[in-house]
């Protein structure tokens, strides 16, 4: 039985020795002539002031956490389509059971708003100015707080990259 | 159960099967590259067209060859690994990207004759289908590349040190996520009527004479639409193209997840997305449109009207993706998490279980009209449980993210405020 997998072994195989060839084609051929800017991460042309944030709105990883339940739920109907006319009624109503618990979380995960993905619909509403940092309830980074009495995070200045050629704008004031 | 099998390696495996295997594998292997090549150039000669430009013209006639002259040019462009980036990570990606997406193409049936005979063809003496494997897992091969091919994704804009394709990637990851259970849920349906996972029997069962002389008896038909749109608009959306191609987006993310990516290895990212595109088309061709079957109009050679029929299908849905890429405005990332999410997934999990009823009715003897208006009945509650939770949602706030949750003084103007989501949730019910 795993002879029917041959074609794919090859293909495999065959997909990354073009890859690997490719690499290679492209070291012997293109110009090696890194400079600083060039290593530097991309910014639309001026020097980084900012590193890549290590932290993420927790919606992604709530995201994926529920993807897992439906994909369970995906990995339990696909032996069910095939086996389903030996399975007859009893097939049908395990699945029906089985559909409407991880329905009926979904709905709970739905009302709770794990899914809500828009811009929070009263900001205007809350109190106060708003934290320039980000939470999982808005990966919209507010600039222009900094400095003032909220916002501002006290380790901005640690964080700007002095990795940069020159001094950082931000370390200039 | 069926456990389909190509014939040519289900006995003993020599050197002929060797050699045949070889040839299948070299000649898909050709197809992909020479196909995507002319993809390319397809897509952007179609989009010249529809914003009354000329396209390329220079390279070959009519330009075909632009793809293959930028392919070359980008052989001789500097090649640059960005120092913060982790560098085996960053080389590791490509590979994840583009060997999963030529994977892929071999459960797709190519041609053969599948409404006289059983889409076996003859060569050299061995009996064959004309499709490179057709291992009994079948189209779950398919689910588990599109997986693997998210890694890529999400390796190639984490390892890259940056933050645009950091933001790039975790989106696409997100996004690929989402509709992945909507792809999986709308096979699931196809997987029902076939009976089978393999490719080649889902095409074998699709090749039946039809109804009426005109409707065949496409996958289609026989599940009621509704699974080939999901599988549509999700397919999109896994391929990150317009109008769902917010990993992309050129505005906000520069070049998504390989914008630190340059020379060849850019290349490669590119050109497995657009091995992609052709090989969802085809795999959409496979499970919805019958794949190669169609009549034999005229000639004896039946296997090579099977290449053209699937041909002829393919095309369409290319021509589709770029007619959709010219036309249709990108997506805000929360309506495509709203539609996979709150549309595309409760509307798949609810149209399986009522295909399930009613092939369980057909076998049992059940009056199927009982059968839909109970699933209607159905459908109505998990749409009025689904509205109650979204407004519900709407009217408490996150209580994921702090800051919400508790306020819920003034609601009493959030009934008008949601109108789009109440509409997409209309057509849910």
């Amino acid at each position: 039985m795993l002879g029917q997998y041959l074609p794919l072994l090859a293909l495999g195989a065959l997909a990354a020795v073009f890859a690997a060839g490719s690499f290679l084609a492209s070291g012997l051929l293109a110009p090696r002539r890194p400079t600083r800017p060039k290593l530097e991460p991309y910014e639309c042309g001026i020097v980084p002031a900012r590193d890549t944030p290590e932290r993420f709105p927790v919606r992604f990883f709530l995201v994926a956490m529920i993807f897992i339940v439906f994909d369970i739920e995906i990995i339990l109907f696909y032996p069910y389509a095939v086996a389903r006319g030996g399975l007859g009624l009893f097939g049908l109503v395990a699945v029906m059971i089985f559909t409407f618990a991880v329905f009926e979380s979904f709905v709970y995960l739905v009302g709770a708003g794990a899914l809500e993905w828009g811009p929070p619909r009263r900001a205007s509403a809350r109190p106060g100015a708003v934290s320039a940092e980000r939470t999982s309830a808005s990966t919209v980074r507010r600039v222009g707080l900094e400095g003032r009495r909220y916002g501002a995070p006290e380790d901005e200045s640690a964080r700007m990259a002095p990795s940069a050629g020159g001094p950082a704008p931000g370390e200039a004031a | 159960m069926i456990l389909a099998a190509d014939p040519l390696l289900s006995g003993p495996v020599g050197l002929p099967e060797v050699l045949i295997v070889l040839l299948k594998v070299g000649a898909a292997f050709a197809f992909l590259l020479v196909s995507v090549m002319l993809m390319i150039w397809f897509e952007r000669k179609l989009l010249g067209g529809m914003h009354q430009r000329m396209g390329p013209t220079i390279a070959g006639p009519w330009g075909v060859l632009q793809t293959l002259a930028d392919g070359i040019k980008l052989f001789f462009k500097e090649d640059l690994i960005p120092d913060r980036s982790d560098r085996l990570v960053f080389k590791l990606a490509p590979y994840l990207s583009l060997v999963p997406a030529f994977l892929v193409f071999v459960i797709v049936p190519l041609g053969g004759d599948f409404a006289g005979g059983s889409g076996v063809v003859r060569w050299w003496g061995r009996d064959t289908y004309l499709q490179v494997a057709d291992p009994p897992v079948g189209v779950l091969l398919f689910l588990a590349m599109s997986s693997v091919a998210v890694y890529g994704v999400m390796l190639a804009g984490w390892s890259s040190g940056s933050k645009y394709p950091l933001l790039g990637s975790v989106r696409a990851s997100a996004q690929m996520v989402s509709y992945e259970a909507a792809l999986g849920l709308a096979v699931a349906a196809v997987v029902l009527m076939a009976g089978s996972l393999s490719t080649h029997d889902m095409v074998l069962a699709q090749a039946g004479p039809g109804y009426f002389g005109i409707i065949p008896s496409w996958n289609i038909v026989l599940t009621g639409f509704v699974p080939f749109v999901v599988f549509a608009v999700a397919g999109t959306a896994e391929l990150n193209r317009p109008p769902f191609d917010l990993v992309e987006a050129e505005q906000e993310l520069v070049g998504g997840f390989h914008t630190e990516y340059s020379s060849i290895r850019f290349a490669l990212f590119y050109l497995a997305e657009f091995m992609n595109t052709i090989t969802m088309s085809a795999v959409i061709v496979t499970l919805f449109l019958g794949g190669p079957s169609g009549p034999v109009l005229i000639g004896a050679i039946d296997w090579a009207w099977g290449v053209i029929w699937f041909s002829v299908k393919l095309f369409a849905f290319l021509f589709g993706f770029v007619w959709m890429r010219a036309t249709l405005p990108r997506f805000r990332y929360d309506q495509l998490m709203d539609l996979g999410w709150k549309l595309l997934i409760p509307l798949s999990l609810g149209w399986f279980l009522f295909l399930a009823a009613l092939e369980t009715g057909r076998d049992r003897g059940w009056n199927l009209a009982v059968v839909t208006v109970v699933t209607v009945a159905g459908f109505v509650l998990a749409g009025f449980l689904l509205a109650g939770a979204l407004a519900s949602a709407r009217r408490g706030g996150d209580r994921f993210g702090p800051g919400g949750g508790g306020d819920d003084g003034d609601d009493g103007d959030d009934g008008d405020d949601g109108e789009p989501r109440d509409r997409v949730l209309e057509e849910a019910g």
